[in-house]
């Protein structure tokens, strides 16, 4: 009886980690083979876009093309650490194929076959075009090469198990292609897709539930900062109502308010990116932006009285 | 009694040192107003047209700016440990971790100042001015300025 129900726990523990296997497992996708040749222009606009460089250019230095990494990145989960992706041939991504990087950016899948963790977001990367990721990859091949390989994430058990980010993935990953919407205009579009994709704005400005997932009720409607200290705003019409589409598009380009004042914390880099698109790109995201609907956001907690 | 007025002495006293760190931290949100104000109510909405161009409103905004920034360390001196009420800014507890950081910032706001004290005169010079000294405001607001809703 005790060797039946030993041998019973044994098939049921082999069956469910080979459920969780199969469903963490990665899935990396074959290339299409390009149907143009790189276009350099275009990689810049999209590394600008994406803000690759807010993160994975060396801090503390003035250079925001040397990608050799190092940020940390506070979590509620532990602390990242972004990666070398310079064409450095040993620390960064100078031998990464074309379809290791357009599977990293847009699957989060390494070219060892694991998962990134969705700190990197490729969550909204994955809407990408593979065109305009192959442009990227192109345009990154061109920057210096920065040598020093980061150290790891520190992340305690179990969020240091990257086959769980698989069921992470499953659970919260929106995998649908981007299309456009045929009732908006061309320019709306390009904005959604810039906003959605690249841009990846709802990466800090939604809240998240419990396991790190974005609220998509609450998409764009602002939240707690998820490295720790203080508030992400609500970009919906809920929170920038008063904004004109010219404001958000001066914004994007300087930081500067219509209410009179200058964006500071986290958002401070990413004007210095965005600041270099091409003003179409910045109108364009306007466009979209102020076209999102009013949502509730979740109200900011009273702050602490003492002991900051 | 005498114990009771010991109670009644501590709470007064508590009420006190918490009435006086709230002190703290809207001289410093004062402080950090009367520049906004300057540069951004006056000069920025110059730069973009929004108010006609006004040669003594620049300068008297660079001069306030000027003596504002000078204060700049001293207010800062020390921690309220709270913001002020129903504030949407504040300052980051990172201000009293890293004090000497957070006043090396001050200098280069100060020479950004010096450099174009004097030598605005039209829109165009104005609009340099303005990102030359909002650039260095920046440089200490990504890391020590904090949105709080």
């Amino acid at each position: 009886m005790l060797r039946q129900t030993i041998l019973a726990a044994l098939i049921a523990a082999v069956a469910a980690f080979g459920v969780y296997w199969w469903l963490t497992a990665p899935t990396a996708l074959a290339l299409p083979a390009p149907t143009r040749g790189p276009d350099l222009a275009n990689g810049q606009e999209l590394f600008n876009a994406g803000g690759c460089s807010s993160c994975h250019a060396v801090p503390n230095q003035p250079d925001r093309l040397k990608l050799g990494g190092g940020l940390a990145l506070g979590s509620p989960f532990g602390t990242f650490y972004a990666p070398n992706i310079s064409p450095d041939p040993t620390d960064g991504i100078g031998r990464w194929s074309e379809a290791e990087f357009v599977n990293a950016v847009m699957h989060g899948i390494s070219p060892e076959g694991t998962h990134y963790f969705p700190a990197f977001p490729y969550t909204s990367y994955h809407i990408a075009k593979v065109d305009d990721v192959r442009d990227l990859f192109a345009y990154l091949k061109t920057l210096p090469p920065v040598s020093g390989r980061v150290r790891d994430h520190d992340l305690p058990f179990p969020f240091n198990i990257r086959r769980n980010v698989g069921i992470w993935k499953l659970l919260f990953m929106d995998v649908r292609p981007f299309v456009p919407a045929a009732a908006h205009s061309p320019q709306w579009n390009r904005g959604a897709y810039l906003v959605n994709g690249f841009g990846h704005c709802a990466e800090c400005h939604s809240p998240r539930n419990l396991l790190g997932g974005i609220i998509a009720s609450q998409r764009f409607a602002g939240g707690p900062n998820p490295e720790g200290e203080g508030w992400v705003p609500n970009i919906t019409q809920k929170g920038i109502g008063d904004w004109s589409e010219k404001d958000i598009a001066d914004f994007l380009e300087t930081g500067d308010m219509p209410e009179g004042d200058s964006a500071s914390g986290a958002m401070r880099p990413v004007i210095k990116n965005l600041a270099q698109l091409k003003p179409d790109d910045r109108a364009a995201m306007a466009a979209y932006l102020k076209s999102l609907p009013p949502v509730d956001g979740p109200t900011p907690p009273k702050r602490k009285e003492a002991g900051g | 009694m005498k114990r009771m007025l010991i109670v009644a002495g501590t709470l007064v006293l508590g009420a006190g040192a918490v009435m006086a760190q709230q002190e703290v931290a809207v001289q410093q949100d004062n402080l950090m107003r009367s520049q906004a104000k300057s540069l951004y109510t006056v000069i920025l909405k110059m730069t973009k047209g929004d108010i006609p161009y006004n040669q003594k409103a620049v300068d008297e905004a660079i001069a306030h700016l000027e003596a504002d920034v000078a204060k700049i360390a001293k207010t800062f001196e020390v921690n309220p440990k709270q913001d002020v009420v129903n504030a949407t800014y504040g300052a980051s507890p990172k201000v009293w971790q890293n004090k000497a950081d957070f006043d090396s910032k001050i200098p280069p706001v100060q020479k950004a100042i010096a450099d174009v004290k004097g030598k605005i005169h039209d829109v165009a010079s104005l609009k340099a001015a303005y990102t030359a000294i909002n650039d260095r405001c920046t440089d200490c607001h990504e890391t020590y300025r904090l949105k709080l809703k």
